[in-house]
């Protein structure tokens, strides 16, 4: 690696004198001109901005006070400043803190489980020596194209599997991507040559052992990207709750949100329950509030990718055999 | 070979199907002493934590009385509706669950052969019940001239009024005793626009039209509660429609209305002071109950009588599913929970003591458990009338609900439910011209006179006539029948 940043380097560096040698004017091959990089900056700036101002009018909103937003609106410099929002959040702490906990256990279990199983399927579809690899590949491929739809997927999760209620629910459904597999056989197919295999065998290792020892170290980044994949697959889930889960103790994260957006809107379709609905409108979150939970439901992801892409970058460049 | 696999795969799924949809018990004969049974009930509203404490003695109870434990499962409100889709047609078994005109498609359901037909059972197990129940919602909630749910006894008229906020009205010396429509505010509307900055004259509302909707209240099909009642109609071609739109249209153009009400989903909620007049619909002392929620004075005028739809006929009620094993004891908690008051009340407000404290005169006080862990929705549960009353509650006000049911006029379309299977397309086809259209002449933000008559011409291309004949035919076949 260094010695070949090194070399890079002193290429730049000569063929920067080679140029400066012809004419007076930097030139290098590497860069913009400096319009172009103006422009480029200005776009890029502009583009990122528009990426985050949403999240941050997000956590604005989620600061202002209830009475200025039911009487201006949104506001990007609310009337009034407030924390009563995240006060909220405080006093139904019991209930969020459980649903992180959920939410976290899923995303952990979930994840390590479908990496696994997914890993582990399409290694097996990768190699030629499957016999029945075609057949494999085409039930995978097959779920890909064709999906039973809610009702039957319903009847199969609640009454041949007994999972309602249960936290393996929220966690199976999720745990093999098709997508993934397909994905996973390629990049075996792709980065792990047939030789470094090979030579493995010739050292005495068992199938188990060439995919652990072998198989996987290589096949780190693309795993990498499944695991971020799945993590966020598992974060962000909520439609699984929503069919399966009851149980009030058992509620993940963004379902809990998606039921107060949910009663929001059946509140607004169904002004008609009228009187006896006092209580319940006093009982979903205003505006403010439900952006506070945004912000604590959105905040932990957002700050863990940067770590995965660090890892990415570095996880792309190693190769096994050079040819 | 390869195919061979395949064969024997798709057999033995098959298999493992059928093997698993083919058990079904025998029951047993009821004569004898009764076996011990859980029923598994689903009731709309946001899942309560102490739940499972108050389950347990409902359980202690149910089991002393009619040998069977309640498995209550609360659903929240949002997704009431699209779950119990999913468990009616997975064809889940469960033995009660809630249902009404807003969620859970009452007459769609019964129809659809997923609730159990209750006549039979009810003479024979809830003979107290059909007793305690106001007949106007025992002869209202069937179809077909069956009755396929017990409705909640509370109130049966449905009433919209103009529910105001009294301490601006006393600021500014208004006297609203006079107003009988929309149309009248328009003084009121003026004082509070000219003297209140931060106050909306109007917290968006849809435009109140006198009549009878089927289907939902947006779509066009109709019938009129004055004049020629028995012809089904287009609620958008009536005079009285483009009056009162253009009432609002009006208001719109003087900025009684937030400017943004065609499209915005707030909510208004009450206890905001940002608005100065919008449409409830009215239960006996209902002002007491906005007030009290709201924090400051809410008094209201009516903008018409009291009727009976079928709305308000289905607006709450628990269905027995077809997929029941055990609806005669099913029914036997029905009847216990709308005739035994210490049982309702025990669903409803929790456990004495711990939710709330019973005092000297027989009213109740709510402790903060209550309001904070056991909040139910208590016109979801059951008969209303038989609860005790919270110590600032008014003394008569079940007399009140008795009073404003004898007094509420039934709506002539009270008891016809239309089948909508033999137009189904063309509904289709009306119901999206009408939400494109709909909200934002409802609520006043386009001019009736050009978009009206545009309204009415999709409407016409979409089938309208086919489905008005369509209704008209079913309703003169039912009227028939009625005589």
């Amino acid at each position: 690696m260094k010695s070949f940043e090194k070399i890079s380097q002193q290429t730049k560096a000569s063929s920067e004198e080679v140029v400066n040698l012809g004419k007076k004017k930097k030139y290098d091959p590497h860069s913009f001109s400096k319009k172009t990089n103006i422009v480029m900056n200005i776009l890029l700036a502009l583009f990122a901005f528009l990426c985050i101002f949403p999240f941050v009018y997000v956590i604005i909103i989620s600061l202002s006070s209830e009475q200025s937003l039911a009487m201006h609106g949104y506001r990007v410099i609310p009337q009034e400043w407030s924390l009563d929002a995240y006060r909220y959040l405080w006093m139904m702490r019991s209930q969020l803190l459980r649903a992180y906990g959920i939410t976290i256990f899923i995303t952990v279990v979930g994840t390590l489980l479908s990496v696994a199983m997914i890993s582990m399927y399409s290694y097996a579809i990768s190699r030629k020596q499957f016999i029945y690899r075609r057949q494999f590949t085409f039930l995978v491929f097959f779920t890909m194209l064709f999906s039973g739809g809610m009702v039957p997927f319903y009847i199969v999760m609640t009454q041949f599997l007994g999972l309602k209620n249960s936290i393996w629910a929220l966690i199976l459904p999720l745990a093999v991507n098709a997508f993934y597999i397909i994905i996973m056989r390629t990049f075996f197919q792709r980065s792990v040559p047939e030789a470094i295999i090979e030579s493995a065998r010739i050292d005495g290792a068992g199938e188990f052992r060439i995919f652990l020892t072998i198989v996987l170290p290589l096949a780190i980044p693309g795993i990498a990207t499944i695991a971020l994949f799945s993590t966020l697959a598992y974060w962000n889930d909520w439609f699984n709750a929503l069919l399966f889960i009851d149980d009030p103790n058992l509620i993940p994260l963004q379902s809990l949100l998606m039921r107060i957006e949910n009663n929001l809107d059946f509140i607004a379709q169904n002004a008609h329950i009228g009187a006896q609905s006092e209580s319940l409108m006093a009982s979903i979150p205003q505006d403010s509030a439900q952006m506070a939970i945004v912000v604590i439901a959105t905040l932990p992801i957002a700050l863990t990718y940067p770590f995965f892409q660090k890892y990415f970058v570095r996880g792309l460049t190693i190769g096994g055999v050079k040819e | 070979m390869k195919k061979l696999s395949l064969f024997l795969v798709i057999i033995m799924v098959l298999s493992f199907t059928a093997g698993c949809g083919g058990e079904k018990e025998v029951k047993g004969n009821p004569d004898h002493e009764l076996d011990h049974v859980t029923l598994t009930w689903y009731l709309i509203g946001t899942p309560q934590s102490d739940l499972d404490k108050v389950l347990e003695e409902i359980n202690e109870y149910t089991l002393e009385k009619i040998n069977a434990t309640i498995d209550l499962r609360m659903l929240d409100w949002g997704e009431y509706d699209d779950r119990m889709q999913v468990i009616v047609t997975s064809g889940e078994e469960y033995d009660i669950a809630f249902t009404s005109s807003w969620a859970n498609n009452y007459s769609l359901n019964a129809r659809r052969g997923a609730f159990l037909e209750l006549t039979d059972l009810m003479d024979e197990y809830g003979q107290e019940m059909q007793e305690a129940i106001d007949p106007a919602f025992l002869e209202g909630a069937q179809i077909d001239g069956g009755l396929y749910a017990v409705p909640t006894n509370k109130e049966v008229g449905q009433q919209a009024v103009l529910a105001y906020n009294k301490e601006l009205a006393d600021k500014h010396d208004l006297d609203l005793s006079d107003v009988t429509c929309i149309k009248d505010m328009e003084p009121y509307f003026q004082v509070i626009k000219e003297e209140e900055s931060g106050v909306s004259p109007i917290a968006t509302f849809d435009a109140f039209l006198p009549f009878d909707s089927l289907l939902q209240e947006e779509m066009p099909f109709a019938f009129r509660l004055e004049g020629d009642t028995t012809e089904v109609i287009n609620k958008y071609e009536e005079e009285i429609t483009h009056d009162i739109l253009s009432t609002m249209h009006d208001y719109y153009n003087k900025g009684y209305i937030r400017s943004d009400a065609a499209t915005s989903t707030d909510s208004w909620p009450m206890d905001v002071q940002n608005w100065f007049v919008r449409k409830e619909l009215y239960q006996p002392y209902a002002e007491l109950l906005w007030s009290r929620s709201s924090g400051y004075e809410i008094d209201y005028v009516p903008l018409q009588e009291p009727y009976v739809f079928n709305n308000s006929v289905t607006g709450s009620m628990q269905a027995i599913s077809a997929t029941s094993r055990n609806p005669e004891r099913a029914m036997m908690f029905l009847n216990l929970l709308n005739t035994d008051p210490y049982l309702r009340t025990l669903v409803d407000k929790g456990i004495e003591g711990v939710h709330y404290e019973l005092n000297d005169d027989g009213t109740i006080t709510d402790l903060p458990a209550r309001v904070e862990d056991y909040n139910m929705p208590s016109f979801a549960i059951g008969n209303q009338l038989i609860l005790p009353l919270h110590d600032d509650e008014p003394e008569d006000k079940w007399e009140a609900f008795e009073e404003f049911n004898d007094n509420s006029i039934p709506s002539p379309a009270l008891g016809f439910y239309f089948d909508p299977s033999a137009v189904r397309t063309e509904i289709a086809a009306i119901s999206n011209v009408t939400s494109e259209f709909a909200p934002a002449l409802l609520k006043g933000a386009v001019d009736p006179d050009v978009y009206l008559d545009v309204f009415n011409e999709r409407l016409y291309e979409a089938g309208m006539q086919k489905v008005l004949d369509e209704i008209q035919e079913q309703y003169d076949e039912w009227r028939a029948h009625q005589q």
